[in-house]
């Protein structure tokens, strides 16, 4: 390893330089502050060369804040463009190691001090950009060759920044364009097992964290990192159903990570082998069986939802980490996935959404749903919501006729008297499901009863409910 | 700037008992003998900034929040955003640099969404902050909540702090039983008693020892140090010869120091 004027370790990483002990300032909130990388042909590359355009660190003067732009470029026959974030991410650990030296935040928010100490053990910064590419060539191996040119003059690092604000917002295009299927690996994350032992948190492209926190990015970040931490990547496996979003990993990890209480986990499903719900999701989504439909309400929403419970009630059923057949819990990006529960229907089968949610997320709703989704000022009870419902002819109406034709052959073969049970059955082929703790809503008026059932198994041969005779 | 081990003290007990005030006394004593030291103010009804001689100091909570909105914008402008390095930044921002000592305060608590994983990012930040210092000075509410959140997780010396209200020494009970449920490692548990007159002190001397409290310092009632409260005087200038400075001067030694 080549001698360097200052010590290189991780045992540096959170050092931080006071004012005090300050040589220099290098961007940061008084400043402009810059970092990039950008992959180049291997041959525009001289390798380890450091350009300095402007100031170096010698003709500075103590302390003062300088502008400061870093841009590194790399070279290797593995390296491709979409590596620069991944390579950029490391800039700030490396730089970190270096003694004396502290780096935060990123891309055009770059802040970094120079301590008087390391200060004085150099004249240049001409060493210390070859021990961060040092670094990044002993960690990175796929980095072959790799240069750097640091800017430290206004006008230069003007010019740099508005470059790179366009690298960065075509870079930005990008991911957000990443789909489930342009990966190998997804994410998954344990940090909410301490209170929901069997939360199985699975983060794809097209699915972020219940949270709303943590996206596939800082999975992949995070597992880099500390594969062994509470992000880790999960080997996507065989895609068993495209629909439903079912891969042979992440059932395999379900198994897991469960302690066996669940076998598979379905992406993009709300009824089969739905995604398990922590407890401390943004938005819970539950089922209504009068109409059919799925309703979302979201944390901050106070009010009740149409089936006559609010947030909190819901995400009391719904968390601790359980497959709840008829509920959901979601981040709220996730309404922003086109693959958002498309197992079942996606946007055709939302009915209902709190106005302030329904606002927020106003640009992702399908055009033709938008005045077809009620929202609490155009429904509060089942009733109202099948009025509106039907009033403005949502997609879920058309299966409503479908249900009641079968429900009508079913009498005719068997005629005990089931046409006088309020209950109404959702759409054709639906099956009730298993429900370990669905609130049972009486659909008709008698009241505000309900009766949950937990971890029931009941087997009935005949159930006959008829008029009471007076 | 030393990297030899930490040592991190945390000082709690009932309101009123004036835990606030022995903290700063520490830190004023602990700087002066040239330890680089973090204080840190953990419990948002109290004023640790105030008593050093600092106002309008911004929070821990307050960079929470920040990342937390802008992490879980439906559509971020950055998905790919190195949240852990943005977080520190801000914490690294809001730290107060004052002559000799680093000042950080936890402020607010959070709001009602998830906080899981930016309390773990502020986990390993925290940790890596603390080894810059000699001392962490913990100014902390008595329920302990950021030691239960485990955002610091090793105490080396708790301190409660009580007066010779019973109620004071209950919780300096409380606490100790509160200890054994955390999970947080924490050394050693000690007692101060303050406010401490020729009439109580022979009966909080017995409270401790029935209570089988550590005591390791009994601080005397000090009028200069009310004097400095009514005219708002930072407590960080009292005069060295003053009672309860001189007190402070043997726990420090108790301390280890």
């Amino acid at each position: 390893m080549a001698e360097f004027p200052f010590e290189i370790s991780p045992m540096f990483e959170g050092e931080r330089v006071r004012k005090e002990g300050m040589f220099v300032e290098l961007g940061g909130p008084k400043s402009l502050g810059l970092e990039l990388v950008r992959a180049a042909d291997m041959d525009a590359i001289e390798d380890d060369k450091v350009t300095i355009v402007g100031p170096d660190l010698k003709e500075m003067e103590e302390g003062k804040t300088y502008p400061w732009a870093m841009i590194f470029n790399i070279g290797g026959e593995l390296v491709e463009p979409d590596l620069e974030s991944v390579v950029e991410r490391r800039v700030h650990d490396f730089i970190n190691y270096c003694q004396g030296i502290m780096h935060l935040n990123q891309r055009y928010d770059v802040w970094m001090r120079v301590s008087k100490d390391t200060a004085a053990k150099m004249d240049s910064f001409k060493p210390f950009g070859q021990a961060v590419m040092m670094l990044f060539k002993t960690e990175l191996p796929f980095i072959e060759k790799m240069q750097v040119t640091f800017y430290t003059d206004q006008a230069e690092v003007e010019k740099q920044l508005v470059e790179a604000k366009e690298i960065f917002k075509a870079r930005d295009a990008r991911t957000k364009d990443l789909r489930d299927e342009d990966v190998d690996v997804f994410y998954g994350c344990t940090l909410c097992q301490s209170f929901a032992p069997t939360n199985v948190c699975v983060v794809s492209p097209d699915r972020v964290s219940l949270c709303g926190a943590i996206n596939w990015f800082d999975g992949r970040a995070a597992a880099k990192v500390d594969p062994e931490g509470p992000q880790f990547a999960i080997a996507k496996g065989d895609l068993l159903d495209a629909n439903t979003g079912e891969y042979s990993g992440v059932n395999d990890i379900a198994v897991k990570l469960s302690s066996g209480e669940f076998s598979k986990i379905k992406l993009h499903s709300f009824f089969d082998s739905p995604h398990t719900s922590c407890g401390c999701f943004e938005v819970v989504g539950f089922y209504i069986p009068e109409v059919d439909g799925i309703g979302w309400v979201n944390r901050e929403y106070q009010g009740m939802a149409p089936n006559g419970i609010g947030f909190s009630t819901m995400a009391g059923q719904t968390g601790g980490g359980k497959q709840i057949v008829g509920f959901l819990g979601i981040g709220v990006a996730y309404f922003y996935s086109p693959k958002f529960i498309q197992a079942d229907g996606g946007w055709n089968r939302v009915v209902w959404l709190p106005s302030m949610l329904k606002e927020k997320i106003a640009e992702t709703i399908p055009e033709d749903l938008k005045d077809k989704i009620a929202t609490e000022n155009d429904a509060t009870d089942i009733e109202s919501l099948k009025a509106f419902l039907q009033e403005k002819n949502h997609p879920v109406v058309a299966t409503w006729a479908a249900a009641e034709e079968e429900e009508e052959e079913e009498e005719e073969a068997e005629e005990t008297a089931v046409a006088a049970a309020p209950m109404m059955m959702p759409a054709a082929g639906f099956q009730m499901p298993a429900m370990a703790s669905m609130p049972m809503m009486s659909a008709g008026k008698a009241g505000g009863i309900k009766i949950t059932f937990k971890n029931a198994k009941i087997s009935i041969d005949k159930m006959i409910v008829s008029e009471k005779k007076e | 700037m030393g990297y030899s081990v930490t040592k991190v003290i945390a000082i709690t007990g009932k309101g009123g008992t004036g835990k606030t005030a022995v903290a700063a006394l520490l830190i004023r004593s602990l700087s002066k003998k040239g330890k680089f030291l973090l204080a840190v103010d953990a419990d948002a009804d109290t004023n640790l900034p105030e008593t050093l001689g600092c106002e309008d100091v911004k929070t821990i909570g307050d960079a929470k929040e920040y990342l937390q909105a802008e992490i879980t914008k439906p559509r971020p402008d950055n998905p790919d955003m190195n949240k852990e390095s943005v977080l520190k930044s801000k914490v690294y921002e809001i730290i107060e640099e004052m002559p000799g000592y680093d000042l950080l305060v936890m402020g607010r608590p959070e709001g009602s969404g998830c906080y899981c994983y930016v309390n773990n990012l502020l986990r390993g930040i925290m940790d890596k902050l603390i080894v810059n210092y000699d001392v962490v000075i913990i100014d902390a509410e008595a329920g302990l909540e950021h030691f239960s959140r485990k955002i610091i997780r090793d105490i080396d010396d708790l301190i409660v702090v009580t007066d010779a209200s019973r109620r004071g020494f209950r919780t300096a009970e409380r606490i100790h039983e509160l200890v054994d449920e955390l999970d947080s490692n924490v050394g050693r548990i000690h007692v101060i008693a303050n406010k401490v007159t020729d009439a109580n002190r022979e009966k909080l001397v017995k409270l401790a020892e029935d209570l089988k409290l550590n005591m390791i310092g009994m601080i005397p009632l000090d009028p200069k140090i009310e004097e400095m409260d009514i005219k708002g005087i930072p407590l960080f200038e009292i005069s060295d010869d003053s009672v309860a400075a001189v007190e402070i001067e043997s726990i420090v030694k108790e301390l280890g120091f």
